[in-house]
């Protein structure tokens, strides 16, 4: 669907990409300064690269031997900005159908009636976007880009300056987007949380250069970049399978490998399906027996395979029926007397579980 | 004591001619001066900057007599226009409106490219990837957004352009019902016995327009950021 191999170079800064992306939704991952945002400028046409080429379907939008650069106005992507970028001389209707009124007749896939109501938006249509809240604002912004029927739709941080109460108003419009009209999305964003409520399909790039693209579990996790894994704290990825909703305690609760694990009540896993759960190996404990009076719900044996160390810590592998990572300190280490070998118990609130998405 | 005289009167008149003139003449190249400026880098640009300051610094008789040595009469592009086109500048209204023209166009430039540089770029990138040519995109985003700066840039280069005075007298002289704008008559007034009422009432005209376009300005200025929604 697209594809491309750009290269490009400002000042100290260097960016080289080159993959295809085939997903409904794919995740552009990267922290800030890590080059998303120039990618994001170079497909919509908005930058250009020094040197290689970009395809949407079949046709280049780009190709630097070739020269061919199509203007952004021609190449019907559409962008919803982080700070929505709304007209402010306009009301919101007329800000609706900007892009609208530019595309043929015969080419529009959606209309007016269709987005505002998918979008919620008919009582705002007479405002003008100073009087609109932030996330209003995104909604307007993305209804906006779609009107102007792209063919594929970047969208650059969309909720990132939105505070969490809005982001959780404002993702399940984008689930709707996503599920409801039939048009590829990149999603960028340096929030892998936001990421996996769209999709688990990723590209992630750091300081310019693409680490890895693909399913995330097969690019995190165990098999992945651990350095990586490590920095987002998914050094612990699981499929678990959902056994039961247990409301009078206040949990859900999960077989992983085996092993029954608690996690905070989360009504939308449905029973008997699969979901991805992470922990993060700086929140496991260690202890050598079982232990009795504790509020920490989630006891599970293992057995140490084998530990590596740097200078402020060291990471324990355990075989839980499955690896898992956990980094505990040197003190902690020696004063437990652990070896490979041994059999433990690792300590983990049910809160410190987080669950990622459906497998 | 206000009874204006015919020539006062026609001083005012025509101070007023000669400055709406001087707007209407920079206003386009003020816009595209100010988004050039605003929007590109070039090789050259600060050359061009200082250029444009030029008027702001140097002593207006200069100017004035700059544009006497190239446009008058005997000047390389004065006799070319006055052979080719019939057009003669120096010594008649026009050449006021030159003169005062190319003393407020800096003003001018300075208030557009500041508006304009104050319209983020994504703003018009936004534009362009909802299928808006560059040009229309100038037209429909860049333009109006920009009109608070442009408005006020062109009421300061019009009140600027009321109280000119050395480029003026310099390069087309002071001659009544021709040239002589508002401070050229006050300025012959006071030179001539008897000359104070006619000077003071010319005085008190003077204050009330210059006043008067910086109050228009503001209240424009207020309704045109109301009107871009920036409130």
């Amino acid at each position: 669907m697209l594809s491309l191999d750009v290269h490009l170079q400002r000042g100290n800064f260097n960016l080289e990409a080159n993959f295809a992306l085939d997903n409904p939704v794919t995740g552009l991952f990267g922290s800030s300064g890590s080059g998303k945002s120039t990618l994001l400028n170079l497909i919509a046409g908005l930058a250009n690269p020094d040197k290689g080429w970009l395809k949407l379907s079949d046709s280049h939008l780009f190709h630097s031997s070739k020269k061919i650069n199509v203007p952004p106005d021609k190449r019907n992507i559409g962008v919803v900005f982080q700070d929505s970028q709304l007209f402010p001389h306009l009301p919101v209707n007329k800000n609706l159908l900007y892009g609208y009124k530019r595309i043929d007749k015969r080419q529009r896939r959606f209309e007016m009636s269709e987005i505002v109501d998918l979008l919620e938006i008919g009582h705002l249509l007479k405002k003008r976007p100073a009087q609109l809240s932030g996330g209003e604002k995104q909604r307007v912004g993305l209804g906006r880009a779609l009107l102007a029927s792209p063919r594929f739709l970047l969208l650059d941080e969309p909720l990132a300056s939105l505070d969490q109460g809005l982001k959780e108003q404002i993702l399940p419009f984008l689930k709707r987007v996503k599920d409801e009209l039939d048009l590829p999305m990149v999603y960028i964003s340096h929030s892998m949380d936001e990421i996996l409520h769209l999709t688990d399909q990723l590209v992630i790039i750091n300081n310019g250069r693409i680490l890895g693209t693909g399913h995330f579990y097969d690019i995190l996790g165990k098999n992945g970049n651990q350095e990586f894994s490590n920095y987002l704290g998914l050094e612990n990825i699981f499929k678990v399978t959902i056994e039961d909703h247990d409301q009078k305690s206040g949990h859900t609760i999960g077989n992983l490998y085996g092993n029954k694990i608690l996690f905070p009540l989360n009504d939308n896993c449905i029973v008997g399906d699969q979901y991805y759960i992470s922990v993060r190996s700086s929140e496991i404990a260690i202890a050598k027996h079982r232990i009795q009076h504790i509020s920490i719900q989630n006891q599970i044996t293992g057995r140490i395979s084998h530990f590596d160390q740097t200078p402020s810590e060291i990471t324990v592998h355990i075989d839980i029926g499955t690896p898992l990572i956990v980094n505990i300190t040197h003190k902690a280490f020696y004063d437990l007397e652990l070896k490979p070998g041994n059999e433990i118990h690792c300590l983990i609130k049910a809160q410190s579980f987080s669950c990622l998405g459906k497998a | 004591m206000f009874e204006l005289s015919p020539e006062e009167y026609s001083a005012m008149m025509l101070s007023l001619k000669v400055s709406m003139w001087s707007v209407i003449i920079i206003l386009i190249p003020g816009i595209l001066t100010g988004w050039l400026l605003a929007r590109y880098n070039f090789v050259g640009k600060t050359f061009l900057d200082g250029l444009l300051h030029l008027p702001l610094v140097l002593p207006p008789v200069v100017t004035g007599y700059l544009l006497l040595l190239f446009l008058g009469r005997q000047g390389f592009i004065g006799q070319w226009l006055h052979q080719t086109f019939d057009i003669t500048l120096a010594f008649s209204w026009r050449g006021a409106v030159l003169a005062t023209a190319l003393m407020s166009f800096p003003l001018m430039v300075r208030s557009i490219r500041l508006s304009i540089a104050s319209i983020e770029i994504k703003m018009e990138q936004a534009a362009r990837s909802l299928g808006a040519s560059a040009l229309s995109t100038f037209f429909t985003i860049t333009l109006p957004l920009a009109a608070p700066g442009i408005i006020s840039g062109s009421i300061l280069a019009f009140a600027r352009s009321l109280g000119e005075f050395g480029a003026t007298i310099t390069f087309v002289g002071n001659i009544e019902g021709e040239t002589r704008t508002l401070p050229l008559a006050i300025y012959t007034y006071i030179q001539i016995p008897d000359g104070n009422d006619p000077a003071q009432r010319l005085l008190i005209i003077s204050v009330i327009l210059a006043f008067g376009a910086l109050f228009f300005s503001s209240f424009i200025e207020k309704r045109a950021a109301h009107w871009i929604g920036a409130k």
